[in-house]
């Protein structure tokens, strides 16, 4: 069985087909694409709290041709924007996330020795980083990098006569998503056969853990709504460069009429959507997993109601391909179509209802160990209920007229699907890092790097709402071109000052992360007293995962704390003993 | 043995999924034809003659496929059908090209003053459709050769067996789209 | 210079941090066990601090941004279907802080209340259906009639009778807007982009009988409690015209016309004497569409009938203006 062939350096950390470093590949271009994004974020918040004033670091970062004397040129403005939410979304978010844990925990939770396919694991890192390579080259194009927002909506994005970001930038974003949509694919297939057909004896499907299940929904979600997004693409590929009409109808620009009649850029928002909102849920779902894995080995209790958790997940991604029209309220759809789809968006807040009450059934009673995973996973649940119940405004058509495209807006997405998310990524890496390097993390480290978060998170994203409410629209370059909003000067203060903190406690996040790989102390095999199989394995990493043979599976993975054990867990390969109900 | 049972699955099952999702991708492709076509300010015209005889490519190469199959499970060469079908997979190739010819000479453009985008949509979802298709020849190549190599027997013919069911969903979504174009 | 010294704090806090790690693990060395394993010691201060910040802190926090920007949120509405949007927010707001101000202090209380002690153990509870059961149908009820509410003001909003409302047509392009009466017929004439010249910057179409009476103008004037329809076009990419006091909000798409149809109930003088006199209603733009987007706007005045009147006759219809050369 085992292929013992000798590992050289390439074959090790370059193109390596073992999923534990393609897993490590993942979660480190991640981690840089982060750092890229949160910059970018970083320098358009020093706009909009100092509109028009002058910073050294922006002429520093962006050179006198975006940033003359320093002072933001706006559609270096809009740029910014564009490529943080490109960023986050997909590299970050999407990649980042569900590459690494996906290709880390599914062989090593369902217990096999690699991936289905270890080659296709392989291309789908480095179509990934190829299109992080074109992506990042559009930062340094003359007209600057895709300005259109990450929705590329055309006309905007069509037309380089609108917006330079739309000329050779957008091209570059265009290719960098389909080796994106690429990767994802051979990810996603992968993912998706290997839990299929890979677990080990006794591992059924309700043995898995929830990791797996949403792991699993979500490469299902990604095979089948990605596809939308490049046949959406591929249409706007030939509209930008062929001159058909797809998506362009009765334009003047430049003071030029252009030949397209009969495009629709309603079809491109409907197109888009399929995909752009299941794909908030393909970058949740994979937090959503990882949080209920941590709170339960951290409460030292079983996830409360295991079935309902992964009923939950799948009644989430069902909904998440009949709501896409949420986003098109104010298109000028039908308003029947409107109220349609604010009910079935409106019923995503019930499945979401279910899992916060089993969270905090969960931690009902329990005896909860504060590792930094742990409070990284309460503190996903605090931003899941908040940016949850804003989504019950903007999900309803009525509402959505004021709040469309404003502050609240921001403030809700980024609280539910980009603080969560993240913070859902920092509990799997504190959780995992002991079986990924062998080390453990600085605790104390990791104590400050979440408090700070967790006060800077809602300090940034929780006063959005208030700009929000008062109709302050997004992406605006500046406030001040309305006296009305003259008043909100300190609100965006607030924000700024809180996302410069909170941007620089990623950096120490970033300082324990490498200093541990190296300087860490030494880790044991289960440092968590864990039950899933992940803990069988020996500390040093070795081709395979399992010296010996794969060891069997005889009950599920939540027994913590079962009456009448010694211990408070009991590892999935122990036996039932006789008359032990499974649970 | 049982190791290789499951790789045949696998394989199988991963073929299945991908196939799941180019499904989707002209899914999305051809709603978009039928939202577009709702709001009007669209070109009806017929279908080129062409792609009629690459409906019948479509049918003619399945059932040499299909031979081929039939003939490595009862250990016969699989080789001349396989040849067939890619004989006729060119030819389909061909008769696509002629198709968009034809098209050109009734004044339906691809792009540009006077195109329409019921026009567009039919050269860039049958261009689409081509690209998956020589995928398939490429894969059918790769096939021939290795069972001209005699690397086939009655026992190992997952290669025949993945490359059919490709070719057949193939042929299948080009039969849909040829329908979809003509009818709706 | 600076970027020298910058250069140099940062190594040196470096530095100041893998020896403040170093020492910590030399202790523990000393110690014999994992300083980065969790003892009870942590349990006891994380709890306590979670229970600070998640519970106390947070929410003191909210309170605190509720009444210093509370006053901020929803100002005043200036049409009529503005103010049940309003009520309709209100009670949303209500529900969701309700929730909000419930379930945030469970999981912070939680989170102190049961923080690790190796001498305890946690209680095994795997599933309970009846509770499972009730966090589902109680959102549930809950939902339904806010749904049903909710889809009855959309309904209201978008199925309204227009047919005796003053039509306007609102017109978007990079970067501003312009608006068209519809004259004493109160139909715009017919209009395409490829007529676009020179003064007739609309497109309007001449020949059509409609779109002589027509008038362009820089500014939107509204009759106070007088019905208007909006019909919305755009000449390059997609806008969106957001009216943020009268809770108006459309998209602009090239190649489609939109509309919106409200009636506004306060004129700019009583706004003024209300807000201040530099209250102004405003047109935004509220899609992204390019480097002045953010600048994109035009001035609506509501005002009496007598005041539109006097305005309206000031104004050059779409036939002076295009004969007269």
């Amino acid at each position: 069985m085992s292929e013992h062939h000798k590992e050289t350096f390439i074959t090790k950390y370059i193109f390596s087909l073992d999923h534990k470093m393609i897993a490590k590949q993942f979660l480190i271009t991640g981690m840089f694409m982060g750092v890229v994004g949160m910059t970018l974020s970083l320098l358009f918040r020093l706009q909009l709290s100092n509109p028009g004033e002058s910073f050294a670091v922006l002429e520093f970062f962006l050179g006198e041709k975006w940033a003359p004397g320093g002072v933001l040129d706006p559609n270096m403005y809009l740029a910014l924007v564009t490529m943080h939410g490109t960023i986050l979304v997909f590299w970050v978010l999407t990649a980042g996330l569900t590459g690494t844990f996906a290709n880390f925990l599914i062989p090593l939770q369902i217990g096999a020795r690699d991936m289905a396919s270890g080659f296709m694991n392989m291309l789908s890192y480095w179509f990934f980083f190829a299109a992080t390579v074109v992506l990042l080259s559009s930062l340094y194009v003359e007209t600057g990098p895709a300005s259109a927002g990450w929705t590329i909506y055309p006309p905007l994005s069509a037309l380089p006569q609108a917006i330079p970001g739309s000329g050779l930038g957008q091209d570059l974003w265009l290719i960098a998503m389909t080796l994106f949509v690429v990767s994802s694919l051979l990810g996603g297939l992968n993912y998706i056969v290997t839990i299929l057909n890979l677990r080990t004896k006794g591992m059924t499907m309700m043995r898995l853990p929830l990791t797996i299940w949403a792991l699993l929904i979500v490469a299902i979600l990604g095979v089948l709504s990605f596809p939308v997004l490049l046949s959406c693409s591929l249409l706007l590929i030939f509209d930008r460069s062929f001159g058909t009409s797809f998506y362009l109808s009765d334009i003047i620009i430049g003071g030029e009429a252009l030949h397209n009649t009969g495009g629709s850029p309603i079809l491109f928002e409907h197109l888009f959507w399929f995909l752009g909102h299941p794909e908030v849920y393909i970058i949740l779902l994979p937090a959503l997993g990882i949080v209920s894995e941590v709170i339960s080995v951290n409460s030292r209790k079983p996830i409360f109601g295991y079935k309902a958790m992964v009923g939950a997940l799948l009644v989430i991604a069902l909904l998440s391909f009949v709501v896409w029209g949420h986003h098109m309220f104010l298109t000028g759809m039908d308003p029947f179509l409107g109220s349609v789809f604010t009910f079935t968006t409106l019923l995503i807040a019930i499945p979401s209802a279910v899992k916060v009450f089993n969270y905090l059934a969960t931690l009902w009673r329990a005896n909860i160990r504060f590792t930094p995973a742990m409070l990284f996973a309460i503190g996903f649940v605090s931003t899941f209920i908040t940016g949850g119940l804003t989504g019950i405004i903007l999900g309803d058509s009525a509402l959505d007229i004021n709040v469309h495209d404003t502050y609240f807006v921001t403030g809700h997405f980024h609280i539910v699907m980009g603080v969560s998310a993240i913070y859902g990524m920092m509990a799997g890496v504190y959780h995992w890092f002991p079986k990924m390097y062998g080390r453990m993390m600085n605790k104390k480290l990791g104590y400050f790097h979440f408090w700070v978060t967790f006060i800077s998170a809602y300090g940034v994203f929780f006063p959005m709402h208030f700009l929000g409410l008062a109709g302050l629209p997004r992406r605006y370059y500046t406030n001040s071109a309305f006296p009305m909003f003259d008043e909100l000067t300190n609100i965006n203060e607030i924000i700024t000052f809180f996302a410069i903190i909170g941007g620089l406690v990623q950096l120490l996040f970033i300082f324990n992360f490498f200093y541990s790989i190296f300087k860490g102390t030494k880790a044991t095999e289960n440092p968590w007293k864990s039950n899933t199989l992940e803990w069988t394995t020996p500390v040093e990493r070795i081709h395979g995962n399992w010296p010996g043979e794969i060891p069997t599976v005889e009950r599920w993975a939540y027994d913590y704390s079962k009456p009448d054990a010694d211990d408070d867990f009991i590892p999935q390969t122990v036996p039932l003993k006789k008359g032990e109900i499974e649970h | 043995m049982e190791i290789s049972l499951i790789k045949n699955k696998a394989s199988k099952q991963l073929l299945w999924i991908g196939i799941g999702s180019i499904v989707m991708f002209f899914a999305g492709l051809t709603s978009a034809y039928i939202v577009r076509k709702a709001e009007g300010n669209w070109l009806e015209f017929d279908m080129p003659l062409w792609f009629t005889i690459s409906t019948i490519c479509v049918i003619a190469s399945s059932a040499t496929l299909w031979f081929a199959l039939q003939n490595i499970k009862e250990n016969k060469s699989a080789t001349i059908f396989l040849i067939a079908t890619l004989a006729i997979g060119l030819t389909f190739t061909f008769s696509q090209v002629q198709g968009w010819d034809d098209l050109v000479a009734k004044g339906v453009y691809l792009t540009g003053e006077g195109s329409n985008p019921s026009g567009s949509f039919i050269y860039v979802i049958s261009l689409a459709h081509l690209l998956h298709l020589i995928g398939g020849l490429i894969a059918l190549t790769i096939t021939t050769l290795k069972s001209k190599l005699n690397h086939y027997s009655k026992d190992n013919y997952l290669g025949i067996e993945l490359i059919s069911i490709y070719w057949h969903f193939i042929g299948l979504l080009w039969l849909y789209l040829f329908l979809f174009f003509s009818y709706s | 210079m600076t970027g020298i010294l910058i250069g140099l704090i940062i190594a040196v806090s470096l530095i100041v941090l893998v020896q403040l790690l170093r020492v910590n693990e030399l202790i523990s060395q000393v110690k014999n066990e994992d300083p980065n394993l969790v003892n009870d010691e942590d349990n006891n201060t994380q709890g306590i601090l979670a229970f600070s910040i998640m519970g106390v802190l947070f929410l003191a926090s909210v309170l605190w941004q509720f009444k210093y920007w509370g006053i901020h949120i929803l100002p005043p509405a200036s049409s009529i279907h503005g103010a049940t949007i309003d009520t309709l927010m209100r009670v949303t707001l209500a529900l969701i802080l309700f929730v909000f101000f419930i379930t945030q202090p469970i999981l912070a209380w939680f989170t102190l209340k049961y923080r690790g002690n190796s001498k305890r153990k946690a209680y095994y509870f795997v599933h309970n259906n009846k509770l499972e059961l009730a966090w589902t149908i109680i959102p549930s009820l809950v939902l339904t009639p806010l749904i049903i509410y909710g889809l009855n003001v959309w309904n209201d909003i978008t199925n309204t009778d227009t047919s005796n409302s003053k039509v306007i047509e609102l017109y978007a392009k990079q970067f501003n807007w312009t608006a068209r009466y519809s004259g004493d017929d109160n139909t715009l004439g017919k209009a395409n982009f490829k007529l676009v010249e020179g003064l007739n910057e609309l497109g309007v179409n001449m020949n059509d009988e409609n779109a002589g009476d027509d008038i362009i103008t820089r500014e939107v004037h509204l009759v106070v409690g007088e019905p208007v329809l909006l019909k919305m076009r755009s000449q390059d990419v997609i806008h969106s015209a957001f009216l943020p006091h009268f809770r108006v909000q459309m998209n602009c798409v090239p190649g489609m016309i939109t509309q919106f149809g409200f009636t506004p109930t306060q004129t700019t003088a009583e706004m003024k004497n209300q807000e201040g006199d530099d209250f102004e209603f405003v047109l935004l733009c509220n899609k992204i569409c390019g480097a002045a987007h953010y600048n994109m706007k035009m001035k609506v005045i509501v005002e009496s009938q007598d005041d539109y009147d006097a305005w309206i006759y000031s104004q050059k219809t779409l036939k002076n203006t295009l004969t007269v050369k």
